[in-house]
């Protein structure tokens, strides 16, 4: 047991200092545009517009299923007009970015993870090195960068189509009057509430691209490690946005709060 | 889809995104393009639970939102609100913090000073300006729901305990005292009735009396308002001020008499000394000539003297007689 908890403890930190020096060489290679520049449009284009879609149907779901929840938890003598606050809140500063974070760490993780990969096990990264590419530069940079400039554009449209969302469904499912729900949705509005949750998607684009990059570039085996990579990024990807969904809420929320 | 495909994609993506959050933002907070916000600072020893963003009403209405807090120096908190276009403050404003609802929702009423509620402590509130920001309207915290319902709470207490021991003390024999008491009660009513008959009975008396006592003082209201009357003519046609004038004048001619007056005695005291001194002296003549002292004394004592001037009283009658009747015997007149 106690060899166990050795292991596992090395791991640990192998992890870390992986990630870290991964972190670290894909900043230095920040400087190498021309090798990363011509494949930034197309990865933001994979990972951002068209992940568009499922961001607004997430959103949609996500802002009727809300304001019926407010409806159903607002009773007796809790003014309904609550209904727009509880929406427009939960939606900014929660269930956007972090449901859109989740639906994305699946699509884009798991993408990114068995791109990389499959070019690791088929040597592709070997060849690129061989031919002077940096493979961090080439593979790794465009990914993370667009992945945190688009994962905010997603959860931007996001956060409008939820609350548009909610608005509708209050309006025709709960017989709420458009006032009303303008009312509160307006009553408890900062503009904090947007930046507060487009930092924090820009971080969870950041950690996806950044560990399903980790994985793919782990790779070992044939198609069976490609599998494991893509599970592993999709799996780590989540966990870590639920830690950076925590970790912002301690350090930026609470100091507000306060 | 080739590079330049992507790039127009990704870029109208990115510009639509932003220009949705942008514009989603913009519509939440209610801003209005083209026109200027007026802004407003307050302060307060407490701003309860006030916070950035809740609403500014006037009248009642929505005008604006709280922009900032700030703590201030001197123990005083500013708090900065912005108004809508177009609102003008009340006369003479102030600023009252209130609940706005019951569920910890607040607001800041701008209302005139007059307007602000009867509580002492809100105006000694407004009323503090000790070292207060300058520029800041005067602001005060209403109590919230929580501080009444506290005191609703001590109220109720009390309530309870005494109608605990109302309930104690209304025993059996307290309710047997209370019939002999409700008993006595009727008794002395109708005693208070009879009591009140009689009373009244003279009251009429008294009453008729003082209907005749007031058509006296009629009377005399009416008597003593000609009187006022005649006083009102006398004074209108300026009578009084020459009943004035003349009776200055008499003063003055009273106080001149009495001046001469006063200088006549002064003079009658020096006559008086004289007069004094001449009757000393004839006092003492008149005596001597009693004793018979003197020429005079010897004149009137001496009966010889008084017949030997009667007998030359009489020759020198007869002298002149005779002088009248022979002058040229007496008188030689020549002239050359």
């Amino acid at each position: 047991m106690i060899e166990a908890i050795g292991r596992g403890t090395r791991e640990a930190m192998e992890a870390i200092g992986s990630a870290g020096r991964l972190t670290f060489e894909a900043g230095r290679s920040l400087r190498d545009v021309r090798t990363w520049g011509p494949n930034f449009s197309l990865q933001a284009r994979q990972l951002g517009v068209d992940s568009i879609p499922i961001g607004i149907l997430i959103a949609l779901f996500t802002g009727v299923v809300l304001a019926l929840l407010a409806s159903y938890s607002f009773t007796g003598a809790v003014p309904r007009y609550l209904v727009g606050t509880l929406v427009q809140k939960t939606i900014m500063l929660e269930l956007a970015p972090v449901l859109t974070g989740l639906a994305l760490a699946g699509r884009v993780g798991a993408n990114i993870a068995a791109e990389i990969g499959t070019m690791r096990v088929t040597e592709q990264i070997d060849a690129l090195e061989t031919l002077s590419f940096d493979p961090i530069a080439y593979l790794v940079v465009p990914r993370v960068l667009a992945g945190t400039l688009m994962f905010p554009v997603v959860v931007g449209v996001a956060m409008f189509v939820g609350l548009f969302a909610g608005w509708a469904a209050s309006l025709v499912l709960l017989n709420l009057s458009s006032p009303e729900f303008l009312k509160g949705a307006r009553l408890f509005f900062d503009s904090f509430d947007v930046r507060y949750g487009l930092v924090k998607s820009a971080s969870f684009g950041f950690a996806v691209t950044m560990l399903a990059s980790a994985a793919g570039l782990k790779t070992r085996g044939g198609a069976q490690g490609v599998g494991g990579a893509a599970t592993s990024a999709v799996v780590q990807s989540a966990v870590m946005i639920l830690v950076l969904d925590a970790f912002w809420a301690l350090v930026w929320l609470l100091g507000r709060a306060r | 889809m080739n590079n330049r495909s992507n790039d127009w994609l990704v870029g109208a993506t990115v510009l639509g995104g932003m220009a949705t959050i942008v514009a989603a933002t913009l519509w939440l907070q209610q801003a209005e393009f083209g026109q200027k916000r007026s802004s407003v600072t307050a302060r307060f020893r407490d701003v309860g639970n006030m916070a950035v963003g809740n609403q500014v009403v006037i009248r009642g209405v929505q005008a604006g939102r709280v922009e900032s807090i700030a703590l201030a120096d001197s123990g005083w908190v500013t708090a900065t609100m912005k108004l809508d276009p177009g609102i003008k403050l009340p006369p003479h404003p102030v600023v009252l913090i209130q609940a706005a609802t019951l569920f910890g929702e607040w607001q800041a009423v701008v209302t005139r000073r007059e307007g602000a509620p009867a509580i002492r402590e809100v105006y000694n509130q407004l009323d503090d300006s000790v070292n207060a920001p300058r520029g800041a309207l005067p602001g005060a915290v209403l109590p919230d729901i929580a501080q009444l319902t506290s005191v609703a709470g001590g109220i109720a207490g009390n309530v309870a305990s005494v109608s605990e021991r109302v309930r104690t003390a209304f025993n059996d024999s307290a309710a047997r005292e209370l019939r002999l008491t409700i008993k006595n009660f009727s008794t002395m009513s109708t005693e208070l009735t009879r009591t009140v008959r009689t009373q009244s009975q003279n009251l009429d008396i008294i009453a008729a009396g003082v209907r005749a006592g007031v058509g006296d003082l009629s009377a005399g209201a009416a008597a003593l308002q000609r009187s006022i009357g005649r006083l009102d003519s006398a004074t209108s046609r300026n009578e009084i001020a020459q009943i004035m004038a003349e009776t200055q004048r008499a003063a003055t001619n009273l106080r001149e008499t009495s001046e001469r007056l006063n200088a006549i005695s002064r003079s009658l005291q020096g006559s008086e000394g004289n007069l004094n001194s001449i009757l000393t002296r004839t006092d003492s003549i008149m005596r001597r000539v009693e004793r018979g002292e003197g020429s005079l004394g010897l004149l009137f004592k001496d009966p010889s003297l008084y017949r030997n001037s009667d007998s030359l009283i009489l020759d020198m009658r007869s002298l002149l007689a005779d002088l009248q009747r022979n002058p040229k015997r007496y008188i030689n007149l020549s002239i050359f």
